[in-house]
């Protein structure tokens, strides 16, 4: 059944299991997260939790004891409001030579770069997993234990993954009270139903004008 | 005047010092100078860290009891344990509360519904 669930998993096996060695999965959980129809930054909160080992009564600050997470349907991802055109993801690049010269406290930098950007439209087509594990990184405390909290987190952009053979738990996330809808939204909302349902109406009078004639024709 | 050397009197008080620093890295365990510094800031350190030393376990307290009463209930939090705990006038502290929390988990459940009522 393993090598079934194996063969099944359509994607990079080697960057699914990548360094799976070098964490010390005794006693750690596999939780899974289904982030069909979840808001992006609310699940990576929850992730990032989860990924800290913050749920567990032993938590120490200064070792990382934190449950395997996997993110399934990453492509499904929501986001509210205008961010799918207006979220920005920024980079510089460039790489930096001397940092603290002995004379000037600047840094030099070898080769020039260029701020870049890209759009989360553009990230969620070229990899959708990517705009989730920005999302949970920028959520960690920036500390050592970081890049090892990174490695514990698997996230997938379909159904499918390679872990089908171990003991997984399914995350169930907290309820949300989510907050009614802006006047001008709900409004705009209101104008959508009612256009779809014009359309509905013009198709079930072009049907039955159809069903007219050919009843005429037939008769 | 006639010449004085000045004997031992250095070296019997670096001595002490070397004793104190003796499980110290590398030069700071060696070297008459950096001996002296390092158990400056040895001292400095374990005098400020007194102090932080109770702040530091109270918020791993708090942390652990946070994490233990969320799995609880729906919407519960340490906030709301806390007031509850004060409004019932109970006496427990962050210290035991988090002990119970890791070795005896529905004994804590069991206190924060009895209290919610």
């Amino acid at each position: 059944m393993a090598n079934q669930a194996a063969t099944a998993f359509s994607g990079n096996m080697k960057k699914a299991l990548a360094g799976l060695r070098r964490i010390n999965l005794e006693g750690l959980r596999w939780r899974v997260f289904d982030a069909k129809g979840q808001v992006l930054g609310r699940l990576a909160s929850q992730v990032a939790t989860v990924v800290q080992g913050k749920d567990k009564p032993t938590y120490a600050p200064n070792r990382d004891d934190g449950d395997m997470c996997i993110v399934l349907n990453a492509k499904d991802i929501c986001v509210t409001g205008r961010k799918l055109k207006n979220k920005v993801y920024y980079w510089h690049t460039g790489v930096v030579a001397n940092a603290f010269s002995v004379c000037m406290n600047a840094c030099v930098y070898r080769y020039i770069g260029h701020l870049k950007e890209r759009t989360l439209k553009e990230q969620m087509e070229r990899d959708p997993t990517e705009a989730i594990r920005k999302a949970v990184l920028r959520m960690l405390p920036r500390n050592k234990l970081r890049d090892d909290r990174d490695r514990k987190l698997r996230i997938f952009p379909g159904s499918e993954h390679p872990f089908g053979d171990r003991p997984l738990e399914p995350y169930v996330m907290p309820p949300r009270r989510v907050r009614e809808l802006r006047p001008r939204v709900r409004r705009a909302m209101i104008r959508e139903q009612k256009k779809a349902e014009m359309q509905q109406s013009n198709k079930d009078m072009r049907k039955n004008r159809k069903k007219e004639v050919e009843a005429e024709v037939t008769a | 005047m006639t010449r004085i050397r000045r004997g031992y009197i250095a070296r019997r008080r670096r001595t002490k010092m070397r004793l104190f620093v003796s499980s110290f890295r590398g030069a700071h365990s060696r070297l008459s100078r950096t001996i002296t510094q390092q158990k400056i800031r040895a001292l400095v350190s374990a005098h400020r860290d007194r102090d932080r030393k109770k702040r530091d376990f109270r918020r791993l307290w708090i942390t652990r009891i946070n994490a233990v009463i969320r799995g609880n209930l729906v919407s519960y939090s340490y906030s709301r344990l806390i007031y509850n705990l004060y409004k019932a006038q109970l006496v427990l502290n962050r210290k035991i509360l988090a002990q119970i929390a890791i070795s005896n988990r529905n004994c804590l459940y069991m206190i924060s519904n009895e209290i919610i009522k």
